[in-house]
C-alpha cells in the first residue's frame, strides 16, 4: 500500500511536471510566491563586495548517497546562483561541506562558475572545504571558518540539525548578515532566532527558482505548490470522511 | 564530441542509474514478476558501487584537509597554529587504527575517552548557543512571533524540569509537543517529501544536471 501510494505520487508528479513544462515552453513565465530569504540573496552579494569581505556558504552534513541528497542538491543551487555574482564582484566565496561525497561536486560547481566568468586561473580548490563527517564537529569547524576568515555574509543552506546553532552563533557574534534555509524542525528552531531571512521546509527547494529565475526551476516550484494543495485537500477530505463515519 | 562526453553521457548514466534504483524499490513483487528479481539485483550492485565511490570520497576529503591546513601552516597564514594542531591530531588519530585495527583496544579507548567526550561537550555547548540566540531574538526582533517563540521555549524547558509546583507546565509541554508541534512537524515532512520528489525527478529527467559540464 505504501509503495503503491509512493508510485502513484511519483507518476502523478512526473506527469504534472511534464505537462507544465510543455504548457510553459512558449507561454508567460510562471509567477511564484515571494520568499524573503532568497529575494535578498543577490543583493547580499553586492553588499559583501562593497564591504570588501567574503561570503561563506555552509552546505551542512548531507552527502550524495544517503537520505539528504536532495537537500544537498538544493544547497548546491544556492552556491551555483551566488558564485557567479560573487566572482564577478571580486568576492572569493568559501564553501564548507560536512560530507566528502559532496566535496568534488561543489568544487566542480565553483570551478564552472569561475570559468563562466573568464577567471578560471583564479579558482582555488581550497575554497571548498571538507570540515568533518560528524554533524557537531562540522558545525564547530564551520563556525570557526565564519569567525576566523574575513566573512561578512553567512549563508546556510542544506542538511542541518540543531547543531547549526554553533555556526549561526559564530555569525551573530561577528554581527554578520545571515541567510538560511533548512528543512528539519531542529535546525529551523535553532535558526529562527538568529536570522530574519529564513526559508523553512520545502522552501529550501525553491532556491533555484529565485536565484536563477530559470524556467525549469519555476515550473517545478509551481508543480510542487499544486501538489501540496492537492495533498492538503486530500488530508482535509480524509479527516472529514473519518469524522462523518464516526 | 566534447558536448557528448561532458553533457550527454553523464546525464544518461545518472538517469539510467536513478531509474533502475527507483524501479528496484517501487515496483511491487506481484508486478513484473520475471523482471523484479533482476532489477533488484542491478539495484543492489549499483548501491554497492555507490558505497565504494563514497569510500574514495573520504580519501579526497582527507586530501582537502591536508591541502587547506597544510597550506596555511607552510605559508604561516592567520590561524596557522590551530591548523598545525589539527594536522597533528589527525595524524595521531590515524596511528591506533593502522597499528591495532578499527576494533583494537587503543582505537576503542581513543573513541571512548577522546572523540566521544569531545562530541558530548560540543553538544553541551548547544544549550548555551540556543539560549543566547533566544536572548538576542528578544533584543533584536521584538515581534509577536519572537515573544511567542521564547514563551513556548520557556514552557517546554520548564515543563521538562522536576520542580515541585510546576507539574501543570508538564501537561502544557506535552500538549505543545503532541498537538501543534507534531502537526507542524508533519506538515514540514510532507512539504520536504514533495520537494525531494520534484528535485529527484528533475535530476532523473535530465532537467537538472549538477553532474554534467553544461
Amino acid at each position: 500500500m505504501n509503495v503503491g501510494a509512493i508510485l502513484l505520487l511519483t507518476i502523478s508528479t512526473l506527469v504534472l511536471v511534464v505537462l507544465l513544462i510543455l504548457r510553459g515552453r512558449k507561454g508567460p513565465r510562471p509567477t511564484i510566491r515571494p520568499l524573503p530569504a532568497f529575494q535578498h540573496l543577490k543583493a547580499q552579494v553586492g553588499q559583501t563586495a562593497e564591504r570588501g569581505g567574503t561570503i561563506h556558504v555552509a552546505l551542512g552534513s548531507g552527502g550524495l548517497y544517503e537520505g539528504d541528497v536532495t537537500l544537498s542538491l538544493a544547497g548546491l543551487q544556492t552556491v551555483k546562483a551566488l558564485a557567479g555574482d560573487a566572482i564577478s564582484y571580486g568576492v572569493r566565496p568559501i564553501i564548507t561541506v560536512g560530507d566528502p561525497t559532496l566535496l568534488p561536486l561543489t568544487q566542480d560547481t565553483l570551478r564552472r562558475a569561475y570559468e563562466q566568468c573568464g577567471l578560471a586561473q583564479q579558482y582555488d580548490p581550497g575554497q571548498v572545504r571538507f570540515i568533518a563527517p560528524s554533524p557537531l564537529a562540522y558545525a564547530a569547524g564551520a563556525g570557526h571558518v565564519v569567525a576566523a576568515e574575513d566573512v561578512t555574509t553567512n549563508v546556510l543552506a542544506g542538511a542541518f540539525g540543531a547543531e547549526v546553532s554553533l555556526i549561526a552563533d559564530a555569525g551573530a557574534r561577528n554581527d554578520l548578515d545571515q541567510l538560511a534555509a533548512a528543512a528539519t524542525p531542529g535546525a529551523i528552531g535553532a535558526l529562527y532566532p538568529t536570522t530574519g531571512h529564513l526559508a523553512v521546509g520545502e522552501e529550501l527547494y525553491a532556491a533555484g527558482a529565485y536565484t536563477t529565475g530559470e524556467r525549469r526551476y519555476l515550473v517545478s516550484l509551481v508543480a510542487q505548490d499544486i501538489l501540496r494543495v492537492i495533498l492538503v485537500l486530500g488530508i482535509l477530505g480524509a479527516a472529514a470522511l473519518a469524522f462523518i463515519n464516526g | 564530441m566534447s558536448r557528448l562526453v561532458k553533457q550527454w553521457i553523464p546525464t544518461l548514466i545518472a538517469t539510467v542509474t536513478g531509474l533502475i534504483v527507483l524501479a528496484g524499490y517501487l515496483f511491487p513483487g506481484q508486478l513484473l514478476v520475471y523482471y523484479q528479481g533482476r532489477i533488484t539485483q542491478w539495484r543492489d550492485v549499483l548501491i554497492e558501487w555507490a558505497v565504494i565511490v563514497a569510500a574514495f570520497a573520504f580519501a579526497l576529503g582527507l586530501l582537502n584537509i591536508l591541502h587547506v591546513h597544510g597550506g596555511r601552516v607552510v605559508h604561516a597564514r592567520k590561524g596557522w597554529f590551530y591548523s598545525l594542531v589539527l594536522l597533528l591530531a589527525a595524524l595521531a588519530a590515524c596511528v591506533p587504527p593502522i597499528l591495532y585495527g578499527p576494533s583494537g583496544a587503543l582505537t576503542q579507548q581513543m573513541l571512548n575517552y577522546v572523540i566521544g567526550p569531545l562530541g558530548a561537550s560540543l553538544a553541551g555547548l548547544l544549550v548555551f548557543t540556543l539560549t543566547l540566540a533566544a536572548f538576542r531574538l528578544l533584543r533584536v526582533r521584538r515581534s509577536v512571533g519572537a515573544v511567542l517563540f521564547v514563551l513556548i521555549v520557556a514552557v517546554v524547558l520548564l515543563g521538562s524540569t522536576p520542580f515541585v509546583g510546576l507539574e501543570w507546565l508538564a501537561d502544557a509541554r506535552d500538549w505543545i509537543i503532541s498537538v501543534p508541534g507534531m502537526a507542524g512537524g508533519r506538515g514540514l515532512l510532507l512539504g520536504v517529501a514533495l520537494g525531494t520528489m520534484i528535485t529527484a525527478l528533475r535530476v532523473l529527467m535530465g532537467s537538472d544536471r549538477p553532474h554534467s559540464e553544461f
